[in-house]
């Protein structure tokens, strides 16, 4: 799940990137509204963090030529301003929810959970896939009740095939949406924690689609 | 609007007393004036006429052979000869007994008592004595002494009624009352026109203000005379003066919550990150000073705003606004929010105030009505008597009724599992009070919590 932290305060923004990388999440950020604009506008993108007072471009905007460009991806806006006249504006501009500051890094990252659960189309918080259970909340892998060890960026691979279970997902999407921007990828790794993922997980849950890419099929 | 103490009373009235009180006395002495010429004029004509009887009756006088004065010939007027007419002459000696006195026939048996004075010669007397049939008469007298005997004036007199100069001048005053009351009235209705076109555009004044304090308008509209229009535009810049310091204190507020928010959720993140005394002091003083600066904050902007007249919010657009805002917010609650929709026929109230305001009080209402409901929130809208009223009802466990008044306090919360200052209802509250409106918690039909918010309306 890649997601980008729009802040202009720098030791803010650190926190940020570093608390939800913790969480399992690929994290691009940018401190001011034009980069966070081209970011968002081209990078395959499963949820954003933006605040609203930036540089060069101010993050209601930003917003607003997002969602008429048709980009849809999850918009938490998260602000000092906590008038409700504001979160009007924010909602109405087509952010998904809306955080003010000081706020606890745990409600942040619940929020952003539900809101990538909710864009997949997934009402609990528990994505389920045959025997295999995903708890978002806690970023825990059980089989049959059994829990399953993962590495971060196996529990990302897979994270992202529950989240878009029955799709064909190509391997360089899931490339976009595990790493971040400046990270070093190599297509080739995917196959790598898919190989080990089979491994780890009952045989026949994820298939290669020839040519494609891969699927999560449900066996039920 | 009503007469307040210490006001100094109508324009209107004044103007109005004022005029009435110019235009009677000019009136009244233009009045007197005239009737005193007239009665001068009248009294010269009277006079000229009698004085013209007794040349007559001087050219037409004679002594007899024994000095008895005669006529030599009738006088021409015939009231002369008609007793009591109204006209009369007599002819005596002076105070000498012993000559006969000559009388008009109209004088009848009545001799003309005259005062004794003495008239020189050539000239004439006035007098007002009793004449026939108790009437006043305005007599004229003259001395002449006969060529003949010179030693023995005759005195010729001649008498007339003193109605015919008084009941004309009656006559005119009657007429002159009449005249002047006419013009009177006709002056005073001239006068009440004009006051109360020249005082129109203090009346319109005074009702484009009545529409910026009702906050149909937020500035006073139209064009006034160039007497008014300094007062209009400087009011008009007071009043944009005022809208301009509130969202300069909207906006300073706004940046102050910024510079001071920002460092609390950097402290209050690196706090989270670390174990130990010090990490749960920051915690807990990062949580103290965002709730002393959400609490200022709302006071500031709500001090400001309801000082400012002219304004105006429809309730339910606004209602709706933060309907939507509130379900993205509580999307994992997946509640039903559910807007009465509004009554056939009926004018939704709006409210006396600032949007911004409205949407604190009815955010922090639906806020929390969410936060503690079961399934359902309900809002109802209703307007009574100057008055609009907000009621939001949710479906959760409710409050105690002791526990309700309480929540109100500032920074008090009735569970502390739920995420929120706490100074939510405190800050409805206190922008109700300030608007002079309040707020209230009730149970709820389905014992949920129901608050109700009662507001100015415009």
């Amino acid at each position: 799940m890649r997601i980008l932290v729009v802040e202009d305060e720098p030791k803010l923004a650190a926190q940020l990137v570093e608390g939800l990388t913790e969480a399992g999440y690929a994290v691009d950020h940018a401190d001011n509204g034009r980069d966070a604009h081209f970011i968002g506008d081209v990078e395959p993108l499963d949820a954003v963090v933006l605040d609203l007072g930036l540089p060069l471009m101010d993050g209601i905007t930003v917003l607003k030529k997002w969602r008429t460009a048709g980009r849809t991806m999850p918009v938490l806006i998260l602000t000092a301003r906590d008038n409700w006249h504001e979160k009007v504006a924010g909602i109405d501009a087509g952010a998904d929810d809306y955080l003010t500051k000081p706020f606890h890094m745990e409600e942040l990252l619940a929020r952003l959970r539900a809101l990538i659960r909710r864009a997949g189309g997934h009402a609990s918080a528990e994505l389920v896939c045959g025997p295999m259970v995903l708890d978002t909340r806690a970023g825990r892998v059980t089989v049959d009740g059994q829990a399953v060890s993962l590495t971060s960026h196996e529990l990302r691979v897979l994270a992202y095939l529950m989240h878009h279970k029955g799709e064909v997902v190509s391997r360089s999407e899931l490339t976009e949406h595990i790493y971040a921007q400046d990270f070093d990828r190599d297509s080739n790794t995917i196959e790598v924690f898919i190989g080990r993922l089979r491994k780890k997980l009952p045989p026949g849950l994820i298939e290669t689609v020839r040519g494609l890419g891969y699927r999560l099929a449900d066996p039920t | 609007m009503s007469r307040r103490p210490g006001s100094r009373g109508s324009l209107r009235v004044r103007l109005l007393a004022g005029s009435l009180v110019w235009i009677l006395g000019t009136l009244t002495v233009t009045g007197f004036v005239l009737t005193d010429l007239f009665r001068q004029h009248v009294a010269s004509r009277f006079e000229a006429e009698l004085h013209l009887h007794l040349d007559q009756l001087t050219a037409n006088i004679e002594t007899g052979p024994a000095g008895e004065p005669t006529l030599r010939a009738d006088l021409s007027d015939p009231r002369l000869l008609k007793p009591y007419s109204g006209l009369y002459w007599q002819v005596d000696g002076v105070g000498d007994a012993e000559r006969a006195v000559l009388r008009s026939r109209s004088l009848w048996d009545v001799t003309l008592a005259v005062p004794a004075d003495s008239v020189p010669d050539g000239g004439v007397h006035v007098h007002r004595i009793a004449g026939p049939d108790r009437r006043r008469v305005v007599m004229m007298e003259r001395v002449v002494r006969p060529a003949d005997s010179p030693d023995r004036p005759l005195r010729l007199i001649v008498a007339a009624d003193e109605s015919g100069m008084t009941d004309p001048v009656r006559e005119f005053v009657g007429l002159l009352v009449v005249a002047l009351g006419v013009l009177a009235a006709g002056l005073v209705v001239a006068v009440g026109l004009q006051v109360s076109v020249g005082l129109a555009p203090l009346r319109r004044l005074r009702e484009a203000l009545a529409t910026v304090r009702d906050g149909r308008s937020r500035q006073l509209e139209g064009a006034f005379p160039n007497e008014v229009q300094p007062l209009v535009d400087e009011l008009n810049a007071l009043l944009e003066h005022d809208a301009e310091v509130v969202a300069r204190a909207r906006t300073q507020a706004g940046n102050l919550a910024h510079a001071v928010k920002t460092p609390l959720a950097v402290l209050g993140n690196a706090a989270a990150r670390e174990h130990g005394a010090l990490a749960a002091l920051v915690a807990e003083q990062v949580d103290a000073a965002q709730r002393q600066v959400d609490y200022h904050l709302a006071r500031a902007r709500a001090a400001a705003a309801t000082r400012v007249p002219g304004m105006r919010t429809p309730v339910r657009p606004a209602l709706e606004a933060l309907v939507r805002v509130i379900q993205r917010l509580h999307a994992e609650r997946r509640l039903q929010v559910v807007i009465e929709p509004p009554a056939a026929g009926q004018a939704e109230p709006a409210f006396r105030g600032e949007e911004q305001d409205l949407q604190e009080m009815l955010g922090n209402l639906l806020d929390n009505a969410c936060k503690w409901a079961a399934h359902r929130v309900d809002v109802r809208l209703s307007g009574v008597s100057g008055q609009l009223q907000v009621v939001v009802e949710d479906d959760g466990p409710g409050l105690a009724p002791d526990e309700r008044e309480a929540v109100f306090a500032r920074g008090v919360r009735a569970d502390e599992q739920v995420p929120g200052s706490g100074l939510g209802l405190a800050i409805v509250r206190d922008l109700a009070c300030l608007y002079g409106g309040d707020a209230r918690l009730e149970e709820s039909a389905s014992g949920g919590l129901r608050a109700v918010l009662v507001l100015p309306a415009a």
